[in-house]
C-alpha cells in the first residue's frame, strides 16, 4: 500500500507532521487508530513502525501523522520529501469510542499523545489537558483550540502552564464542573496512563486509555505488543491483550493497574 | 504454470509456501488482508493443554537484519483452540490447509495435546512438534537440545496420533542433522528448521537486557545463510522431507532453500513486514520454475549444481 507523501515538515523541535495520500484509510480512520509504516526498504532495519493517526481528511483522502524523531526509523522518516512514497497499512487497531451526547469529553495527553486524540474534536467541543516535560514538548495545543477545545497545560519543569503532572489538573477541572458527566480519553507515556487510571477509578470516573507496547506485526499475529488487562473470572484476574489489535484503546474497566 | 504441489510424505500441499508458527497468529489475523487458503499451509501458533500468559514485556526488539523475540508461547490452550470461534472452527471455514504446532512443559503433555487434536482432527493436515522454542525453559530448549529427550517427545506424540508429524528443530545445537535423524527414527513424517537462534541485546545506558526475558530468539534476513546451510546438511542426512525456514523475505530466498534440499518452505518474520509476502513468493517460485524448466517441486528440491 504505497502512499504518496504530500508534506513532511518540522512543527517544533524534534516534532514533525507527515501528510500522505491514502483515501481508503482516510475514509475509515478514527481517533485512536494507527497506521503501520514501513519506512526503510533496506534489510538492516526491517520492521514497520506504528504511528497514531492524527487526522484524516475524507474529502482530500489525506492522512496526517505527528511524530517525534527519537531513533533510526523516525530519523529516516524525517528525511522523506513530498513525492516520495511510504508503505502504509491501516487504519489499524481499536479506536476511541466517540463521546456520548450527555458527556463532556476530556482528552488527557502526555507529550505527543495529544496527536492521537485530535479527531475527537470533530465530534464536539471538550477539554484538552496537556502534559509535557517542558514547553518544548507542548505541541498541537493551537490545533485543539482552533477546533473548539479548551486547553490547559501542565509541564514538569513549570516552563509552561502549571508546574506538575497532567493528572494534577484534574481535581480543579472536576471542581469546576460539578454535577456534569465527564468522560476521559488518555494517551501518553505508560506511567502517566497508570496514574490517570488510578485517579479516574478513585474518583469513580470513566474513560478510555490508549496503551501500547513495542509493536511488531501490527495485526495481532505475533503477540509481541501485549499489555496486561483485567480478566475477571480468570485464574490470575488478568491476561495479556495485544495492544495492536485488541487495543491500543482499552476501556478503563479493562486497564490493569498494579 | 509449473506444478507447485509439495509432497511431504503423507502431507500434500497445493504449493510449497507455508507460514512459520508464531508469525501468523491463528490465521484469522491475516485473513482480512488476503485469502489464507492460497497458502501451502497455515501453521498456527503453538498450542499446549492449558492457556498460558507467555513472557512479560518487552517481548520484541529490532536488530540489524532482523529481530529478537521472547514471546514465551502465549496461547489459548487446546480446548479453546478446538472450540473457540477465532481458532480452528474459523480456520475450517476458510478451506486453508492447517498445521497445528504443539508444545508442552513435560513429555506427557505433548502426547496429551496430540491426542486431543487427533480426536477432533477435522481440518488438521498435520501436527508440528515444537521442541525448539528458546524462550520457555520447559518445553522448549530443554527438549530440542537433548537428543534423548527430543527422541522421547517424538515417540510419545507418534503414539498419540495418526496425524502426520513434523518435528521443528532447534539450530542451537552442534549437529542439527543428528536431531533430524532422531526424529526420523521415531516416526516423524518430516522435519522443519530452523527455529530462532538464541540471542541477546543489551541497553548500555540502562545496563539491562532489552527483553524482559533477558534473552530471545533471532530471526529475519540475518539468519538466512545459517538456515540454508542447516537445511542443506539435514536434507542430505535424512530421507524424510525437510521444510526450510529462517529469514525468507522474498521469492529468491525461498528458492535458495528449495535448491538446498527443502521440499517446502515457511515464511516467518517477513509476514510482519509485508503481510502478503507469501503470495509474492508463490508467484516467484512459479516463474522461476518456468524459467529454469522445472516441472515439479520434487525436481527443484535439491537441484543444486556442485
Amino acid at each position: 500500500m504505497n502512499a504518496r507523501i504530500i508534506a513532511n515538515t518540522r512543527i517544533l523541535g524534534d516534532y514533525f507532521r507527515l501528510v500522505f495520500a491514502a483515501p481508503e484509510m482516510a475514509e475509515r480512520a478514527a481517533a485512536g487508530h494507527f497506521t503501520h509504516l514501513r519506512i526503510d526498504r533496506r534489510q538492516d532495519r526491517i520492521l514497520r513502525r506504528p504511528f497514531s493517526i492524527h487526522d484524516a481528511d475524507r474529502a482530500t483522502g489525506e492522512i496526517t501523522v505527528v511524530y517525534k524523531v527519537v531513533g533510526h526509523g523516525t530519523t529516516v522518516l524525517s528525511q522523506l520529501v513530498p513525492g516520495d512514497t511510504i508503505d502504509a497499512l491501516g487504519p489499524q487497531g481499536r479506536p476511541y469510542t466517540p463521546p456520548a451526547d450527555d458527556v463532556l469529553p476530556v482528552a488527557v495527553a502526555g507529550g505527543y499523545g495529544a496527536a492521537a486524540m485530535f479527531m475527537l474534536t470533530r465530534v464536539r467541543p471538550g477539554v484538552l489537558l496537556m502534559g509535557a516535560r517542558s514547553a518544548a514538548d507542548v505541541i498541537l495545543t493551537d490545533r485543539y483550540r482552533d477546533a473548539g477545545y479548551e486547553v490547559r497545560v501542565a509541564t514538569n519543569d513549570g516552563s509552561l502552564g502549571e508546574k506538575g503532572f497532567v493528572t494534577d489538573l484534574i481535581p480543579r477541572l472536576l471542581a469546576e464542573h460539578p454535577g456534569e458527566k465527564l468522560f476521559f480519553y488518555g494517551c501518553g507515556p505508560h506511567p502517566m496512563l497508570m496514574a490517570l487510571a488510578k485517579l479516574l477509578r478513585d474518583q469513580g470516573l470513566d474513560g478510555e486509555l490508549s496503551i501500547d507496547q513495542i509493536m511488531c506485526c501490527g495485526v495481532g499475529a505475533c503477540f509481541g505488543c501485549v499489555v496486561k488487562v483485567n480478566a475477571p473470572g480468570s485464574a490470575d484476574g488478568w491476561r495479556y491483550a495485544r495492544s495492536c489489535s485488541e487495543g491500543p484503546v482499552f476501556p478503563l474497566a479493562d486497564v490493569y493497574t498494579e | 504454470m509449473a506444478d507447485l504441489t509439495a509432497k511431504l510424505g503423507r502431507i500434500v500441499l497445493k504449493n510449497p509456501v507455508m507460514t512459520a508458527s508464531g508469525t501468523f497468529g491463528y490465521g484469522r489475523e491475516y485473513h482480512d488482508i488476503f485469502d489464507i487458503s492460497r497458502l501451502g499451509a497455515v501453521v498456527v501458533k503453538g498450542i499446549r493443554l492449558t492457556p498460558s500468559h507467555g513472557n512479560p514485556t518487552p517481548r520484541v526488539c529490532e536488530v540489524a537484519g532482523g529481530m529478537l523475540n521472547a514471546i514465551g508461547l502465549q496461547g489459548p490452550g487446546v480446548d479453546k483452540f478446538l472450540h473457540g470461534a477465532d481458532y480452528l472452527p474459523f480456520l475450517r471455514t476458510t478451506g486453508a490447509t492447517v498445521i497445528v504446532n504443539i508444545w508442552g512443559t513435560g513429555i506427557e503433555e505433548y502426547g496429551e495435546v496430540a491426542a486431543r487434536l487427533d480426536a477432533e482432527a477435522e481440518g488438521i493436515a498435520a501436527l508440528e512438534i515444537n521442541i525448539s522454542c528458546p524462550n520457555v525453559k520447559a518445553g522448549g530448549a530443554a527438549f530440542g537440545t537433548d537428543l534423548k529427550l527430543a527422541a522421547e517427545v517424538v515417540r510419545t506424540v507418534r503414539r498419540s496420533t495418526r496425524l502426520p508429524l513434523i518435528t521443528k528443530l532447534s539450530p542451537n545445537v552442534t549437529h542439527i542433522s543428528e536431531f533430524a535423524r532422531a526424529a526420523e527414527a521415531e516416526g516423524s513424517d518430516a522435519v522443519s528448521l530452523i527455529n530462532t537462534l538464541g540471542a541477546m541485546v543489551i541497553d548500555i545506558e540502562k545496563r539491562r537486557p532489552v527483553l524482559a526475558n533477558r534473552c530471545g530468539g533471532l530471526s529475519g534476513p540475518a539468519v538466512k545463510p545459517v538456515a540454508v546451510k542447516m537445511v542443506y546438511e539435514t536434507s542430505r542426512a535424512v530421507k524424510i522431507p525437510v521444510i526450510g525456514m529462517g529469514g525468507i523475505s522474498c521469492g529468491a530466498d525461498a528458492v535458495e532453500f528449495l535448491l538446498a534440499g527443502a521440499k517446502a518452505v515457511a515464511v516467518g518474520t517477513a509476514n510482519f513486514v509485508e503481510p502478503t509476502i507469501s503470495l509474492e513468493i508463490i508467484d516467484f517460485i512459479d516463474e522461476y520454475m518456468e524459467r529454469h524448466g522445472f516441472k515439479s517441486i520434487d525436481e527443484l528440491s535439491g537441484a543444486l549444481e556442485g
